[in-house]
């Protein structure tokens, strides 16, 4: 493999889930693993299926909820979407990620 | 972690199983839509299939983190585990019925046990500020103690105002109640009004005592017991106003007292104790002081300030009482006296060695049946499971076991708390009240969970120990070897435990044997004894109560089933609480004696044999000359002190009570007659020296009927009562008993703790009985191979048998000398409870040994023919 993988920083999956959710509406477990695999250029290493325990806990803190919907083939799969505590913790969250990395690039610039 | 997510996750183990199923069909449709999408890359299907599960990461993986992320795993384990444990007790009924009920019985024993000290010793007695109420006691000697006259009472009422908030005295009565269908007795207490000071209890109805209510010339009133107004009014609320009588006499009811620990006494009515003009006496002491303490006052500092009182007042006082010392007791110790709480203590030491019986049992079960499951173990471990999953695992098995012997053992504490119950209520203070409440059931759950944690530890460490390879290698032999050592330490330590305890029942026993052997000097087989109280008013004079005594001999001379009838101031075989003195012309040394008054049939009826001179006969009227009759202890006093060799025909002076009237006269009297002393002390006590006179002579009020009859003495109740009816119809007779009971009453404090170690000590031998056949047992089955060859080899089934037994009896023998030196150092805090049975009875200790060799043989003996009975071409086929 040519190209270099990282692995998900920890603790941003959540944020790449809501965020995912946010733009792409409901969506099953199988479309957000393989949304964020597109969206980061398979620069990612993820198991695909790590995102179904996260899932769980997303929608235990309140803030994405299940509709049962049909997949493509034709099974009945839960579809996952944000709800507004979900979106209120998804600008939070982006903000801190926001706030992180500004002080992570100060940093780094003023000690250059 | 937010609340909300808590409270989810809680909720996911209730729905654990649907979410699996959601899960597992998530992660199909996940892989499937991964697949598609592969293939629709223009990968073959083969690769696509692969490619999706590459991409998905370890299924199994993903599963677990997604059980961990949805609840909470320990619970989720435990759950299972529990449910493990519970599927394996239901696989092996025989095992958890055995275990669980050596549980149950160790526990239910330990459980009503502590109910019972709980109750007597930790509870706080129900009175408000009880640690306040204390006896005051005059003590001529030091442990002697005496009741206080009027004048003295009233003298440390008017100056105690520094040491007691209040102070009351009483004095026990007993009433004839009026009602419906014939008059009832019932017993009260004269209490001066300051009593529900003393002793603070709440009214349901009305009000107690206020201070006019003792001044003479006040209004009869009383106040009643809750329990009282029950049985006897039917709860009546209007009760205030119904003016019961008692004794003839219309009594106002002041107040009824709230439900409470008075209901459990004896005492159904106050009444104020109005003094007399006759009961202002120094020398006559009749009364029981109680007082409350002042707060902050310690118990001794009363003790010192009462005493400068008691000093300062010695000139009032006659001259052989001056140097008299004041006793101050704690209400506590008084209803606790020592004897009791020795027998409490001794008898929760014994459930302790059964717990700790039942708890080596159950070690050694669990031992049994984790050594039967080495190999499972060794496979689960070689499976990955963690050192620690399988030691919580053992553990919750282990631990569902002993809530389980623990819930059935409230059950045996139940069962032992309803059939102890008629004994409890006479043996302990009326304050204690038995039963499972909160207290109590804490401490089964605090028991039951120690059991399982002392049981369970050992074994599953034992266990989860175990060398995997070799465990799997060694086939079906298991752990078993490692444990047998172990195990028969068990059983050894079981078996010198159950000899400590075996040894203290057969002590008890025979300190039993030697009481009911004891000679009471009285015949107790169909007499029937009963209580009965002249009231002032119709029986104002000694002259008619003389005419009442000749009138009940005369009736019931006649009535149907009554051979012999006599009366009596005490019962036989009671305690005689009144001293009296004797006067031996030209000697200054008095004689204290006890003093008892009695018809012409009493000795008769109790078939108490005249030694010399006569008994009394109905020549011994009032203005007859006056006599009496003695018993052995006191001729032998009389020889001693009155060098009086043969005191028949002598004339002493003795000091007699009056009728009602609190005066003592000093009249002379013959001695005519000498008896064999029928027992006044309870056992282990000395007899004291008694005197008998004619209840004509010297009337009393207060009486105790006792009638020999034919066979079937209560049978012949229903006559008794009708011929006293027909002497004087408005008297009730009161506590009515058989003279067994009366007896046992006397013997119950010494017989009680025989009775109650006896079965706990039958517990341990049968828990050591349990143990030591499932040892066996289980060594038998794991050598059965062994044991084949041996016999494929030429031996005889009698020398297998002789083995096992031999086996068997070796652990009992180790046993024995840890056990006699524990009988040595343990059986001697029973000392006190023993009547002339030294705790070191060699026959006692032989015959505890004994029988720990049968049960030794008994236990042995099943599997000992099991294995004698073994075929070996089977055995060594069985290839185990």
């Amino acid at each position: 493999m040519s190209k270099q993988q990282s692995e998900v920083p920890y603790g941003t999956l959540d944020l790449l889930i809501l965020r995912v959710l946010e733009a792409m509406g409901p969506l099953h477990g199988y479309a957000v693993a393989r949304r964020i695999e597109q969206v980061s250029g398979d620069a990612l290493q993820l198991s695909q299926g790590s995102v179904h325990p996260a899932l769980i806990r997303l929608e235990q803190e309140g803030w994405i909820r299940t509709d049962w919907g049909v997949s493509e083939t034709n099974r009945k799969v839960k579809f996952y979407s944000l709800t507004k505590a979900g979106k209120k913790q998804l600008a939070v969250e982006v903000a801190n990620w926001e706030k992180a990395t500004a002080l992570v690039a100060r940093f780094l610039e003023a000690l250059r | 972690m937010t609340v909300r997510r808590a409270l989810e996750r809680f909720a996911a183990l209730a729905r654990r199983r649907r979410l699996d199923r959601e899960l597992e069909n998530e992660i199909l449709a996940h892989l499937e839509l991964a697949e598609r999408d592969a293939m629709a890359r223009g990968l073959s299907p083969e690769e696509a299939r692969r490619a999706a599960r590459l991409s998905f990461g370890g299924i199994e993986q993903i599963k677990e983190a997604h059980r961990d992320r949805r609840s909470f795993r320990w619970i989720e384990a435990l759950l299972s585990d529990l449910r493990y444990g519970i599927a394996s007790m239901l696989r092996t009924p025989g095992f958890t019925a055995v275990v669980a009920g050596v549980l149950a019985l160790g526990t239910g024993a330990n459980v009503a046990m502590f109910s019972v000290a709980d109750a007597v010793l930790l509870k706080p007695i129900p009175f408000e500020r009880a640690d306040r109420i204390v006896r005051v006691w005059e003590a001529p000697r030091p442990g002697v103690e005496n009741a206080t006259s009027t004048p003295d009472f009233l003298d440390w009422r008017r100056l105690g105002g520094t040491v007691f908030d209040a102070l009351s005295a009483e004095q026990p009565i007993a009433a004839a109640l009026t009602g419906k269908d014939g008059a009832t007795r019932l017993a009260g207490k004269a209490v001066t009004a300051d009593y529900f000071r003393v002793f603070v209890a709440k009214t349901q109805l009305g009000r107690t005592f206020r201070p006019e209510d003792d001044s003479p010339g006040a209004a009869p009133v009383i106040v009643l017991s809750h329990a009282a107004w029950q049985s006897e009014f039917g709860g009546d609320p209007s009760i205030l106003h119904r003016h019961p009588i008692l004794d003839g006499v219309a009594h106002e009811v002041l107040g009824v007292l709230a439900p409470g620990a008075f209901d459990r006494g004896e005492t159904k009515f106050w009444k104020p104790l109005v003094f007399t003009p006759d009961q202002q006496v120094r020398d006559i002491h009749w009364l029981t002081v109680f007082g409350r303490l002042q707060g902050g006052l310690s118990v001794a500092q009363a003790g010192e300030r009462m005493q400068a009182i008691y000093d300062a007042l010695a000139e009032t006082r006659p001259a052989d009482t001056r140097n008299w010392k004041i006793a101050i007791v704690p209400l506590a110790r008084l209803l606790v006296g020592a004897g009791l709480e020795r027998s409490i203590a001794v008898a929760l030491g014994a459930v302790a060695l059964v717990l700790l019986i039942a708890c080596a049992n159950t070690v050694n079960l669990l031992l049994a049946k984790a050594a039967s499951r080495g190999r499972e173990l060794a496979v689960r471990a070689a499976l990955g499971a963690s050192r620690g999953r399988l030691v919580a695992q053992l553990l919750t098995e282990s631990m569902v076991l002993c809530l389980l012997g623990g819930a059935a053992g409230i059950a045996v504490a139940r069962l032992l708390i309803g059939a102890a119950r008629p004994m409890l209520a006479t043996s302990l203070p009326f304050t204690a009240e038995v039963n499972l409440d909160l207290r109590v059931l804490s401490f089964a759950g605090a028991i039951a969970l120690g059991t399982a944690l002392a049981a369970g530890v050992f074994p599953a460490l034992r266990a989860s120990l175990g060398d995997v390879a070799g465990t799997l290698n060694r086939a079906g032999r298991g752990l078993s070897g490692a444990h047998a050592g172990l195990r028969r330490a068990i059983v050894t330590g079981e078996v010198a435990v159950s000899l400590v305890l075996v040894c203290g029942a057969l002590l008890l026993l025979r300190s039993l044997l030697k009481i009911e052997e004891l000679e009471t000097g009285v015949r107790v087989e169909n007499v029937m004894t009963m209580s009965v109280d002249l009231p002032e008013g119709a029986y104002p004079t000694p002259e008619r109560a003389a005419i009442f005594y000749d009138a009940v001999a005369r009736r019931l001379s006649t009535a149907p089933g009554v051979s012999h009838a006599g009366l009596s101031t005490q019962l036989p075989l009671r305690w005689i609480s009144n001293g009296e003195g004797i006067l031996i012309p030209g000697i200054r040394q008095q004689i204290m004696v006890r003093f008892k008054r009695v018809d012409p049939g009493y000795f008769g009826t109790l078939g108490i044999a005249v030694l010399a001179g006569r008994g009394i006969t109905p020549r011994d009227r009032d203005g007859a000359g006056r006599v009496m009759v003695i018993n052995q202890a006191l001729a032998a006093r009389l020889a001693d002190v009155g060098h009086m060799k043969d005191p028949l025909g002598k004339v002493v002076r003795v000091s007699t009570p009056g009728y009602r009237e609190k005066r003592v006269f000093l009249p002379e009297v013959e001695i005519v007659g000498l008896i064999r002393s029928e027992r006044v002390a309870s056992p282990g006590q000395p007899e004291p020296p008694v005197v008998y006179v004619p209840l004509a002579q010297a009337p009393s009020p207060e009486l105790k009927l006792l009638v020999r009859t034919g066979a079937g003495a209560a049978s012949v109740m229903p006559a008794i009562r009708e011929a006293i009816r027909d002497v004087d119809p408005a008297l009730p007779l009161g506590d009515v008993a058989t003279m067994e009971q009366v007896r046992d009453a006397t013997l119950a404090g010494s017989r009680r703790p025989a009775g109650l170690i006896g079965a706990f000590a039958g517990v341990a031998v049968l828990l050591a009985v349990i143990g030591l056949y499932g040892v066996l047992s289980h060594t038998v089955t794991l050598e059965r191979r062994e044991i084949g060859i041996r016999m494929a080899l030429g031996a005889r089934a009698s020398d297998v048998l002789l083995s096992v037994l031999r086996n068997g009896l070796s652990m009992v023998a180790v046993g024995l000398v840890p056990g006699l030196a524990g009988a040595f150092a343990l059986t001697r805090v029973m000392k006190n409870l023993l009547f002339e049975v030294s705790p070191l009875d060699p026959s006692v200790l032989a015959a505890a040994c004994a029988s720990m060799v049968v049960i030794g043989l008994v236990a042995g003996f099943v599997p000992a023919l099991r294995a004698a009975r073994l075929d070996p071409v089977e055995t060594l086929r069985e290839e185990g």
